[in-house]
C-alpha cells in the first residue's frame, strides 16, 4: 500500500477555520490529558486559565491592565516579523532588535528625559530606538545581499550579542554606566518612569488605557494598508513568491529586501520604545521572549496583520491565564504555557498540512 | 444496582464526614490567624528539585507545615518571575487578587517593584530575601549570617589540609567583591581555614554568573590541575564543582545543601541555609501582627538578618572524609558564636590545633592588601558591611 501527497483545491474559508480550530481544541485535550495525570482538574485549570482568574477578583481590573502590557510588544513585533516573513526574509533576530531598541530607548530617556520636554523625549525615544533596532537588522540584510549569508543565522546570533550586551550593562557597576542606580550596592537599573512614561487615558473607575494601545492599533493598520495597497507591499509579495520574478520584473531585489529588514527591525524598535517607555524602566527581561513568540504568532496567524491581533490576543490569554492558574496548582508550573503553546503551534501547522495537501491511496498498478 | 447505590451513599456520608472534620476543627482553632493565605514569588520553578528556589520553596512549605497550615489551599505561587520590575509587579497583582496576607519576593531584582507595590497594597506584607529596603509597616527584608557557617565550614577544609599537606584551597564563586554576599562567604571560609593551618591559600576562580554548571565544573578542575588545590569550596548553585573534586580524588566543601550524595568520597561539609527558620518566624509574625502595617513592628526590626544563633544557616552534618576532631574544633567554635562570645570578622583571631583545641588571640584582621579592617582586639565589622559594602578580600585570599 503506497500514499500520494496531492494538492487540494482552495477550501473555503469556513473550512479552513473548522479545521484549525479542530487542531486547537486538540492541542487543549492533549493538555487536559496531561493536566489529569499530574493529578490536576483540567476544566478547573482551563477554567482559571481562560479566565485569568479575574471572575470575582476585585482587582480584575490590574489583571486586565496586564494582560494589555503583555500584548501590545507582542503584537507589534508579530507584525513586524510578518513584514520580513512575507519576504522570506526569516527574521529569527526580533529578540536582539527589541533588545537594542530597549536600550537605545532607556538612554535617551536618562539622558535627555530630565532636560526636555516629556512629549519631545518620547518621541526621541521612538525614533532613535527605530533607528538603532532598524540598523542592527539592517547588519543581517546587508550580509545577505552583500555576500549571501544565511539571515536566519545571522538574526540568530545577533540576538546573543545584543543579550549579552544588555546583561554586561546590567550587572556592571561603573561611572559609565548611567543605566544602574548609583546609591545601590548591587546592580539595579534606573527606574525613570517619574519623568519619562507615556501616558494614559483614564477609562472611567481605576481602568487606564496607555496611549501605546492606540498607537499600536493605529501602526496595525498603517502596515496592513502598506502591505495590501502599496507597491512596496507588492514588492514584497512578489520576492516572497520568487525573487527570481521580481528580477525579471525589473524590480531592484537587493533593495527591497534592505528596505524590509529595515522597516521590520525599526518596527520592533518602536514596539521596544513603547515597552520601557512605559515600564519606565529598563531589565535584563525586558523583552518577555516576544521576539521568539512573535514567531509563532506570526505563522499561526499565517502572516496576516488583522489576524496577528487576534492571536497575539489568544496567545497573552494563555500565558497570562497559566500564571495565574499555576498560583493555586503547585504541580503545574508556569511553563505549562509554553507546552500548550508548542503543541498548538505542531497541530496547527499539522492542519495547515491537511488544509493543503491530501493524503491518497496509490490503487495498485497504477 | 442495590449495592451500587450502598456504595454510593456510604461515600457520601463519609464525605460529608469529612467535611465536617474539616469545619469542626477550623471552629475548634477559633481564630482566623490559622486562614493566613501566603503568596510567594520565585526567580527558577517551584518544581524545582535542587538549588535557590528549591531552598526557599522548601522553607515556606516546611514552615507552612509546622504551623499547621495547608500548603495546597493556602499558598500561593507565581514562578519563573524574571528580575523585571513590570513582570514583578504583574505577579503581586495576580496574587493580591488571590487575597493572599503575605508576599515572599526571593530574588534580590524584585528589590522596587515590591517596595511600590507594599506602598500601594498597604494591607498586604511585603518580605524580600536578600535586598535592602524596608518601611516601618508592611515591608521588610531577610538574609542571614552565612559567613558564620562558612567559617565552620573553612575550619573542616584547613584540618583536611593540615592532614593532606597541601595548603592550596580552591573557591568556585558566583561572584568575587561585586558581591558583598559572595565576598563575605570567601572571607568567613577562609578565615575558618586559616585559623587551622595559617598557610593556606585560597584561590577563587569567578563565574560571573551565579548558577553556571558547565563552567562551575571546569572551574573546579583547572583549580586543580593549575592551581594544585586539594580542596574545593563552593559558592553556585549545583554540585559540580564537589563532584569534579571526587573525579580527581581531592576534598571539596559545598553549598546551599548537603552534596554528600553527590560526591560520597569528597564532601567534607557544607554551608546550608535554613530558609524555614526565617519562614516561620514571619508567618507566626503575619498571623499575630492583627493587621500589615504592624508587621515589621511586630517582627522587631526591618532587616531580619539570622545566624547560627537561630539555626538559620548551619553546616550539613560532618562526613567520614574529614580530618580527626573535626567535629570536636567546630562544636567548640559554634559554641562561641551562638553564645555571642566571638565573631568572625573581628579583631579577635582563632586558632585552631590538629587535636581541635582553640584558643582565642587579639590580631589585625588584613584584607589582601594589607590594609587593617579592624584593629587588634576591635568589635566585629557592622552588619551593614556584610550585607552591603564588603568589596574586599581578606589576607591570603587571591583571584585565580
Amino acid at each position: 500500500m503506497r500514499f500520494h501527497v496531492v494538492k487540494r483545491d482552495n477550501w473555503p474559508l469556513w473550512k479552513r477555520a473548522v479545521a484549525y480550530l479542530i487542531a486547537v481544541v486538540a492541542a487543549l485535550l492533549i493538555g487536559a490529558v496531561i493536566l489529569l495525570a499530574i493529578g490536576v482538574n483540567p476544566i478547573d485549570y482551563y477554567y482559571q486559565l481562560f479566565t485569568m482568574g479575574t471572575v470575582g477578583n476585585r482587582f480584575a481590573y490590574k489583571t486586565f491592565m496586564n494582560y494589555i502590557k503583555e500584548f501590545l510588544p507582542l503584537a507589534l513585533t508579530s507584525v513586524a516579523l510578518s513584514l520580513a516573513f512575507k519576504m522570506k526574509f526569516w527574521n529569527i533576530g526580533g529578540e536582539g532588535q527589541f533588545i537594542m531598541g530597549s536600550i537605545s530607548a532607556t538612554y535617551i530617556a536618562l539622558t535627555l528625559g530630565q532636560t526636555l520636554p516629556m512629549w519631545l523625549t518620547l518621541i526621541v525615544m521612538c525614533v532613535v530606538a527605530m533607528l538603532v533596532a532598524g540598523l542592527y537588522g539592517l547588519l543581517a540584510g546587508f550580509l545577505k545581499v552583500k555576500f549571501g549569508t544565511n539571515e536566519t543565522l545571522m538574526t540568530l546570533m545577533l540576538n546573543y550579542i545584543a543579550l549579552y550586551l544588555l546583561y554586561f550593562i546590567g550587572e556592571t557597576k561603573a561611572s559609565w554606566n548611567i543605566f544602574l542606580q548609583e546609591s545601590s550596592m548591587r546592580p539595579v537599573f534606573v527606574n525613570f518612569s517619574k519623568f519619562v512614561s507615556f501616558p494614559s487615558i483614564k477609562m472611567g473607575g481605576k481602568f487606564e488605557l496607555n496611549i501605546c494601545v492606540i498607537l499600536t492599533a493605529i501602526i496595525g493598520v498603517l502596515i496592513y494598508i502598506y502591505l495590501k495597497r502599496t507597491k512596496h507591499g507588492y514588492e514584497i509579495s512578489v520576492i516572497g513568491d520568487s525573487v527570481g520574478t521580481a528580477k525579471y520584473a525589473g524590480m531592484k531585489t537587493n533593495k527591497i529586501v534592505l528596505r524590509t529588514a529595515f522597516i521590520s527591525a525599526a518596527l520592533i524598535g518602536l514596539a521596544a520604545s513603547f515597552k520601557v517607555g512605559s515600564a519606565g524602566v529598563l531589565s535584563t527581561a525586558i523583552t518577555d521572549d516576544v521576539g521568539w513568540t512573535g514567531v509563532i504568532v506570526a505563522w499561526l496567524a499565517q502572516l496576516n496583520t488583522g489576524m496577528i491581533f487576534v492571536v497575539s490576543a489568544l496567545i497573552c490569554v494563555l500565558q497570562f491565564g497559566s500564571t495565574v492558574a499555576a498560583t493555586t496548582y503547585a504541580q503545574v508550573d508556569s511553563s505549562f504555557a509554553n507546552m500548550l503553546q508548542g503543541i498548538i503551534l505542531f497541530l496547527v501547522l499539522a492542519a495547515d498540512f491537511f488544509i493543503r495537501f491530501r493524503i491518497v491511496r496509490v490503487k495498485k498498478g497504477e | 444496582m442495590k449495592k451500587l447505590i450502598a456504595i454510593f451513599l456510604s461515600a457520601l456520608m463519609l464525605l460529608s464526614l469529612v467535611s465536617c472534620g474539616a469545619s469542626d476543627s477550623n471552629e475548634a482553632t477559633g481564630d482566623n490567624a490559622k486562614d493566613l493565605k501566603v503568596g510567594a514569588i520565585y526567580i527558577n520553578s517551584k518544581n524545582d528539585t535542587a538549588g535557590y528556589t528549591y531552598a526557599h520553596h522548601n522553607g515556606i512549605t516546611t514552615a507552612m507545615k509546622e504551623l499547621g497550615l495547608d500548603v495546597n489551599t493556602q499558598l500561593f505561587i507565581v514562578d519563573e518571575v524574571p528580575e523585571d520590575p513590570e513582570q514583578v509587579r504583574a505577579a503581586v497583582d495576580t496574587l493580591v487578587g488571590k487575597n493572599v496576607d503575605i508576599i515572599f519576593g526571593i530574588s534580590f531584582g524584585y528589590i522596587d517593584a515590591l517596595e511600590t507595590a507594599a506602598a500601594e497594597y498597604p494591607e498586604v506584607i511585603f518580605s524580600h530575601a536578600t535586598g535592602y529596603k524596608s518601611n516601618e509597616t508592611n515591608f521588610n527584608n531577610y538574609f542571614g549570617r552565612a559567613y558564620q557557617a562558612r567559617y565552620l565550614s573553612g575550619i573542616a577544609a584547613g584540618l583536611k589540609s593540615l592532614q593532606t599537606g597541601n595548603n592550596n584551597v580552591g573557591y568556585v564563586a558566583a561572584y568575587g567583591t561585586e558581591y558583598a554576599e559572595t565576598a563575605s562567604g570567601i572571607n568567613g571560609f577562609a578565615l575558618g581555614v586559616q585559623a587551622v593551618n595559617p598557610n593556606a591559600k585560597v584561590y577563587v576562580k569567578k563565574l560571573g554568573n551565579w548558577a553556571d554548571e558547565v563552567n562551575e565544573s571546569a572551574f573546579a578542575t583547572e583549580l586543580i590541575s593549575s592551581f594544585g588545590c586539594g580542596i574545593i569550596a563552593q559558592h553556585c548553585d549545583s554540585a559540580q564543582p564537589q563532584i569534579a573534586a571526587e573525579n580527581a580524588g581531592m576534598f571539596g566543601c559545598g553549598y546551599n545543601s548537603d552534596m554528600s550524595p553527590d560526591a560520597p568520597k569528597a564532601h567534607l561539609t557544607a554551608a546550608i541555609w535554613n530558609w524555614n527558620v526565617y519562614y516561620r518566624t514571619a508567618m507566626e509574625a503575619a498571623m499575630n501582627c492583627g493587621s500589615a502595617d504592624n508587621f515589621v513592628a511586630t517582627m522587631g526590626t526591618p532587616a531580619y538578618y539570622g545566624g547560627l544563633k537561630e539555626n538559620f544557616v548551619d553546616i550539613s552534618p560532618i562526613s567520614e572524609n574529614c580530618a580527626p576532631n573535626t567535629q570536636k574544633a567546630i562544636d567548640a567554635v559554634r559554641e562561641l558564636i551562638v553564645n555571642g562570645e566571638w565573631d568572625v570578622f573581628s579583631g579577635v583571631k582563632l586558632s585552631i590545633t590538629a587535636d581541635g583545641v582553640v584558643t582565642k588571640a587579639d590580631a589585625d584582621l588584613l584584607d589582601n592588601a594589607g590594609n587593617v579592617i579592624v584593629a587588634a582586639g576591635g568589635a566585629s565589622v557592622e552588619d551593614g558591611v556584610i550585607t552591603g559594602t564588603m568589596n574586599y578580600y581578606v589576607a591570603g585570599v587571591q583571584e585565580a
